[in-house]
């Protein structure tokens, strides 16, 4: 996958807005959203959320877990424990580099918010690298991750794929070789 | 007509239709269209997007566009001429107009239907009341009645002749008044019509509507503030003006900055923030070394002299009374030692007003965002007016408009630093030619005004083709003149400049300003005196550009023009 197609899929999650336009309730596909009135909350997808905000009609508000200090224990948490951690969003990564690029005027101390999702991030993708690493190693079978999420599985996925692929024609070569010199030796 | 609720009577109006935008090729002309352009993708309104040099090409793209679109809205054109007229538009067709040119065409004025101007009414126009100028013509139809009467009546003869002898005196009054009020009205319009100046920038017209409407942005305001940098830099309108547009301004700039900064979680870096700068007059010098500033500024190179060895002398004690090593000053204004650029502005302040230069410091705007990225609004209006009339080759007219329109948006700063790049090289090649000129004496006085002319062969002559850059070098020239000239009479005359426009076709652009004065009124009555001196010497020459006092002119009929300009105005 993509990284913007997972940027994409990210852009279904729910983030509150404070509109300044009224609108009656609209009726798409994926769900209803509204009624819109100016100065009272709603909750809308981050797609909308975004196009609103660029054309000025409405607030972006910030969703709980983007907070410095609930960021500042996520990471410690992180750093301590050798699995994955639950993340508060599914989407953590994607939803900060929208929201911070789009409406960094609407977050409160967005550089330290910024510093310290990419401090996560780091430490999570550091960690996958690792457990890949032993598990080829260690030649397992199969392995289980919790608590990852899409962005950061997409980052190994092409190129655990392919390698563990190589790996197995490598093999099956090996073996099939190992086979035939024993029907040669005549 | 003068539109009064702009929003309910502009923008309302265009923003379920397609609407058709012509801007005229200048930087505040370029801003006023950023706004619009937020507003409509705001709106999601459509819109065709015109650039237009003057009024021939104002003519094709009304004629391209009328089909399809019904409301034209005009930026920095259409003012001053009547447009009725020039383009003989269809009854329905609503035309309106953003534009800083006045005296603004009293038939615009006037008419309540189809052109509506988008000007602050306190701008000081002086329009000429509707009765002064126009009249019904009531006594047509009385001298026709009294005739019929008199041919209707069977009254006897006697009676006759002496109704008739009434009706024949009362004829005779009413031609005579009438000749009266022409000759008044003839007297009125002339003297508005004699001078031409600028008004508000259009930029920040269309500023406060979209403050009218709450969707201001510190973008757009960024944008108003550069659109009256430029009519400042370009010297279009007053001093005075001026500093009452910035004030105006800075109400709006503080009001931005209290909405976002009240609490103690301050902005992410990267937002936008302006700041209100009174900073040094020396173009650019934040982008380039201290040194090339100085010797490249208008303000610094009139009043040191530079183009002489006396001047250079006189700089070199400058900056060594300052205390500014010679090595620092010539290095990139970025890498200059923190220490001596703390104090740079009260430093250079102190010192300049030893060697004369009481204003060094104006009063302006200053933008950043991001670690890295710190503008002036000047120099981003050189950037801008450099890129526009930039002569490079394989470059069209409509590609520098986009070029230059994309280098006020933030995210095109590499497009704003070549901007810079080539407003560098044009500051340097105006220094140089204002040098070459005064030391040969090539500005000759011609009694009413004085004369130069460029010659084919001077250095970046083909810079000196187009409006802006001309305007700048005129500018300058003018300056340094007054100052470096011993006469006194001369030192308070006006400057007409010629530069070559196309050597195939032997054109050359022909351009007028108003006398260097302190309290200058920046009114240039030269438009009006090109006019009839071309007419009167059936010169051939082009008046397209929308500003009345820039021409072109055929070589061959330059020497006629001018004595006939001379005898105009003496």
């Amino acid at each position: 996958m993509d990284p913007s197609e997972v940027e994409f899929v990210a852009e279904k999650e729910m983030v509150t807005i404070i509109p300044n336009f009224s609108l009656d309730k609209i009726y798409l596909i994926g769900g209803d959203l509204g009624p819109f009135n100016p100065g009272l909350p709603v909750n809308v997808p981050v797609w909308l959320a975004l196009n609103l905000k660029q054309r000025q009609k409405c607030r972006i508000v910030p969703p709980e877990w983007m907070d410095v200090e609930k960021l500042e224990e996520i990471r410690e948490q992180e750093r301590k424990e050798d699995m994955f951690t639950p993340m508060p969003s599914s989407h953590y990564m994607e939803l900060t580099k929208l929201l911070l690029n789009h409406a960094s005027d609407n977050i409160p101390r967005a550089d330290e918010i910024r510093t310290l999702v990419k401090d996560i991030w780091d430490t999570r993708v550091a960690k996958l690298r690792l457990s890949a690493d032993s598990f080829i190693s260690q030649q397992e079978a199969h392995a289980k991750l919790d608590n990852l999420t899409l962005m950061e599985i997409n980052t190994s996925r092409m190129f655990l794929l392919d390698s563990l692929d190589c790996m197995y024609k490598l093999r099956t070569n090996l073996l099939s070789r190992g086979g035939a010199p024993k029907g040669h030796d005549y | 007509m003068f539109v009064t609720d702009i929003r309910k009577e502009f923008y309302d109006i265009v923003v379920n239709q397609r609407v058709a935008l012509l801007v005229s090729l200048d930087v505040d002309a370029l801003c006023a269209c950023k706004v619009l352009q937020a507003l409509f993708h705001c709106d999601q309104v459509q819109y065709t997007l015109v650039p237009v040099k003057g009024w021939q090409d104002l003519g094709t793209a009304f004629l391209e566009h009328k089909e399809q679109f019904r409301y034209f809205v005009l930026i920095n054109c259409g003012a001053n001429v009547d447009l009725l007229e020039t383009l003989q538009p269809e009854e329905e067709t609503i035309f309106f107009i953003c534009d800083t040119h006045r005296p603004v065409d009293v038939v615009n004025v006037y008419n309540d239907t189809q052109i509506k101007l988008l000007i602050k009414q306190d701008d000081d126009l002086g329009v000429p009341s509707y009765d002064d100028i126009f009249r019904d013509d009531e006594e047509e139809g009385g001298d026709q009645d009294s005739g019929n009467e008199s041919d209707g009546s069977s009254e006897p003869s006697g009676k006759r002749r002496r109704f008739d002898e009434g009706a024949i005196e009362r004829r005779i009054e009413r031609q005579r008044a009438r000749r009266e009020w022409e000759a008044r009205r003839r007297e009125i319009l002339f003297d508005y019509e004699q001078y031409e100046y600028h008004g508000t920038a259009s930029a920040v017209v269309l500023f406060e509507l979209a403050w009218v409407m709450s969707k201001d942005t510190k973008d757009m305001l960024w944008w108003a503030i550069i659109g009256l940098t430029d009519q400042w830099v370009h010297d279009r309108i007053t001093h005075m003006k001026y500093v009452t547009d910035i004030a105006a301004l800075q109400r709006h700039v503080s009001r931005h900055n209290h909405c976002n900064e009240d609490e103690d979680n301050s902005l992410s870096i990267d937002c936008m923030r302006i700041c209100f700068e009174y900073d040094l007059r020396l173009s650019l010098y934040q982008h380039w070394s201290l040194y090339e500033s100085i010797c490249n500024s208008c303000y610094t190179l009139s009043t040191f002299k530079l183009w002489s060895i006396q001047g250079q002398k006189k700089l070199q004690e400058f900056l060594a009374d300052m205390g500014l090593p010679l090595k620092q000053v010539r290095q990139k204004f970025n890498s200059m030692d923190i220490a001596i650029k703390e104090n740079l502005r009260d430093v250079i302040e102190e010192s300049s007003n030893k060697y004369g230069m009481k204003d060094i410091r104006i009063q302006t705007f200053g933008v950043h965002f991001g670690f890295k990225n710190k503008f002036l609004a000047t120099d981003v209006v050189h950037a801008a007016a450099a890129l526009l009339e930039s002569v490079e080759k394989d470059e069209s007219g409509t590609d520098n408009f986009i070029k230059a329109l994309d280098c006020l948006s933030r995210s095109n700063l590499d497009q704003l630093h070549r901007g810079i790049e080539l407003a560098k090289k044009k500051l340097m090649a105006i220094q140089q030619t204002v040098a070459s000129c005064i030391c040969t004496h090539l500005i000759l006085s011609q009694g009413p005004f004085l004369y130069c002319c460029l010659m084919e062969g001077t250095p970046d002559v083909k810079l000196f083709s187009k409006p802006l850059a001309l305007t700048l070098l005129c500018k300058y020239l003018l300056k340094s003149f007054a100052r470096s000239t011993r006469n006194k009479r001369c030192k308070i005359l006006p400057l007409v400049m010629a530069a070559p426009l196309d050597v195939e076709k032997g054109t050359v652009i022909v351009m007028g300003i108003p006398p260097e004065c302190e309290t200058s009124d920046k009114k240039n009555f030269f438009g009006r005196a090109f006019e009839k001196a071309a007419e009167s010497t059936s010169s051939r020459t082009l008046h397209d550009n929308f500003d009345m006092s820039i021409i072109e002119l055929k070589m061959q009929d330059r020497s006629k023009f001018l004595d006939a300009l001379v005898t105009l105005l003496s």
